[in-house]
């Protein structure tokens, strides 16, 4: 019995196996460690409130010193003449709560709700990015309201008490300013945002498995050996292997496309049962403005741009696919081979769910950029919040690297390497009889 | 009649290891060469060479007046590789691979059908051709594999272990179709194998291997004289010990 675990374990843990192993665990760490500085930045500044208080009585400044007493750090303003979008640029706020004029003579004297506006800096169109910084000011500068109203009128007038202060939603972006909640507002745009990633992960990941396995067989079975032998020129050799995965690709994106828009339109009209029609063509009509006020649309040129990457992407990912699979040795290497192109489908696929790339920093930054993949994930946010350098640099360095891979490619196919191994492994490897 | 094939002082080394060390000879139209050696004496590494698969270190080979080193791209059009143990893709129909490899070799259709209809003579596999080449036994995909390689008649056909593998009847049915597609068709075989009763039942003339050299090289009939052997086996174990 010993004896047989002993060899099954020896098959099972090779050299492959522990690299794959040892991928999955840099990446684990490297998701660990970028989603740890995200949650760290963001419990930071929840503890931060940004206060624009055009009232300024002693009401509002009461409130202000009580959220202060609560351990807030509130940085407050009260220049009414200054432009809310430029204000919060220079003071780098990505949220703040504008307590208007005369909302102490509603409250206090009234007895009507107070309005306050909500304002929010769009900087992408992460979910959670907008979740996190959201309205942490006003719903700091609500509660405390409440709170104090309730000590000082407790039994009065109740149904005013619960909800004494109005929330108007201003959100800014590229500039402009739209009555609009940041939150739903990110909602409505991402169904794509939200259903591109997934898709463009899936068929990296896809493809590269597919080729890779592929090129491996025709290896494994000498079938390649046939084909470079033969008459037919070896860049036509690799380019109908692309094309074919790219096809295949193709086909298998239009059907999760069509599959994923399916089950999220059927979601949506599963929960809108029971809702009022007209309102509910009333918001998406009120978002769709706010959308076109804030220039936050993708032009036709855009997504033009975005099926570019898309293409970009997946080229390089096959040519990845085709450069790893001659070099694998047999077939049960190439199970493992693909880890390579999976971590770096899947450092920026996850990233890009719950952070804006592009608001990253440092090193990590760099990490991501270098990954070309990263460029297709970021393409809709760059359009949407007109980055059109990132963007532009992103294409370019998607076509260099494309470029780089083919030439590796063809090089590789011309090479004594697809038959020998790497140069350091020649010695004693080669079957020379 | 003309020369198919003319090594000249061929050379490869994989790292410290000198795979091929200075081999020459030269094959002619419609004759059978045999490569006889060991494990490891550098056979499939001339083969590969001459396929145009590996780089050679230094020399050159001629195949129908085109260098290897020069224009491997010529060369592949006059030859036809078929390497030790090779697989077919197991997807098709005996038929459909036969059609794919000579849409490989022929643009026109109807180059391409004469192409086929050889290949199914060939091979005689019969209506097996229509199943699933994963259907195939190792003797009927080897048949196919030697049937794809001389269909196109090419000017040289290099195979690698024609019959390794192979039970006592397959193996014949493959070393008849070598020896009448050479006489038919003119084309040159190189063929290497551990078998010396093949190859002394095969090809008209052939070279002892060793360590990337030739020790001998000849007609079986020579070698045997030379050696005072019975058997091409008595004169490998003479050439190899040295005695």
């Amino acid at each position: 019995m010993m004896h047989l675990l002993r060899k099954e374990l020896r098959e099972l843990m090779n050299k492959q196996m522990l690299l794959g192993l040892l991928g999955t665990m840099v990446l684990i760490i490297m998701l660990g460690v970028i989603m740890t500085n995200t949650m760290s930045e963001s419990l930071e500044s929840s503890g931060e409130l940004h206060v624009i208080d055009y009232d300024d009585t002693e009401f509002t400044r009461s409130v202000i010193s009580a959220l202060e007493e609560d351990g807030y750090e509130v940085e407050v303003s009260k220049l009414v003449e200054k432009d809310n979008s430029v204000l919060m640029e220079e003071k780098d706020w990505k949220e703040a709560v504008l307590i208007r004029q005369g909302f102490t003579q509603q409250i206090l004297e009234q007895g009507t709700a107070g309005e306050v506006s909500s304002l929010t800096v769009l900087q992408s169109t992460t979910s959670m990015d907008v979740m996190m910084s959201g309205s942490t000011s006003t719903d700091a500068f609500t509660a405390k309201v409440k709170e104090m109203l309730m000590a000082e009128k407790l039994g009065e007038n109740m149904e005013f008490l619960a909800d004494p202060v109005e929330v108007i939603p201003w959100t800014y972006a590229n500039y402009n300013q739209a009555q609009v909640d940041s939150f739903a507002l990110v909602n409505s745009l991402s169904l794509f945002d939200r259903l591109m990633p997934l898709i463009l992960f899936m068929l990296i990941v896809l493809t590269a498995q597919t080729i890779i396995t592929a090129v491996a067989a025709e290896k494994t079975d000498k079938t390649l050996e046939t084909l470079l032998a033969s008459p037919i020129p070896r860049g036509h050799v690799i380019g109908a292997k692309m094309l074919a995965a790219l096809i295949v690709a193709v086909i298998y994106a239009l059907s999760y496309g069509v599959g994923f828009l399916v089950t999220m339109l059927m979601t949506v009209s599963g929960t809108g049962e029971g809702m009022d029609l007209g309102q509910a063509m009333t918001d998406i009509a009120k978002l769709n403005q706010a959308v076109e006020t804030l220039e936050l649309q993708i032009p036709v040129w855009g997504w033009m741009l975005v099926i570019l990457e898309l293409l970009l992407t997946i080229g390089i990912a096959l040519m990845a696919s085709i450069i790893l699979g001659a070099l694998v040795q047999d077939a049960k290497s190439s199970q493992n081979a693909s880890l390579p192109i999976l971590v770096c489908a899947m450092l920026p696929y996850i990233l890009s769910m719950i952070s804006d790339i592009r608001q990253m920093e440092g090193i990590t930054q760099i990490l991501m950029y270098a990954i070309p993949f990263t460029h297709t994930f970021i393409a809709t946010s760059c359009l949407r919040f007109h980055d059109m350098g990132l963007l532009c640099i992103g294409l370019i360095y998607q076509a260099v690297f494309l470029a780089l891979m083919t030439a590796a490619a063809l090089k590789l196919y011309r090479s004594d390497i697809l038959f020998i191994g790497m140069p350091k492994r020649k010695a004693g490897k080669e079957k020379a009889n | 009649m003309n020369i198919a094939l003319d090594v000249q002082h061929l050379s490869k080394a994989y790292g410290k290891k000198q795979a091929v060390n200075d081999v020459s000879f030269q094959i002619m139209e419609g004759e059978i060469f045999g490569l006889m050696g060991m494990n490891g004496a550098g056979k499939t590494t001339i083969l590969r060479m001459l396929a145009t698969l590996l780089h050679p270190d230094s020399g050159d080979a001629l195949i129908a007046g085109h260098s290897v080193k020069e224009h491997p791209e010529l060369v592949r059009a006059n030859i036809c590789y078929l390497p030790d143990e090779a697989g077919a893709y197991r997807s098709m129909t005996g038929r459909q691979y036969l059609e794919f490899i000579a849409g490989l070799y022929f643009k026109e259709y109807d180059e391409q059908k004469a192409c086929v209809q050889l290949g199914e003579e060939i091979c005689g596999l019969g209506d097996a051709l229509n199943r699933k080449i994963s259907t195939y036994s190792r003797g009927m995909t080897r048949k196919l594999v030697l049937a794809r390689t001389v269909m196109p008649k090419p000017r040289l056909a290099i195979l690698d272990e024609p019959t390794s593998g192979l039970d006592v009847l397959n193996s014949l049915d493959i070393r008849k179709t070598i020896r009448r597609c050479a006489k038919e068709y003119g084309t040159a075989f190189l063929l290497s194998s551990h078998h010396m009763q093949e190859v002394q039942n095969t090809a008209d003339r052939c070279a002892i291997m060793k360590d990337g050299v030739f020790l001998a090289e000849g007609t079986p009939q020579e070698l045997l004289a030379k050696y005072n052997a019975a058997t091409l086996e008595e004169v490998f174990e003479r050439a190899v010990n040295g005695v």
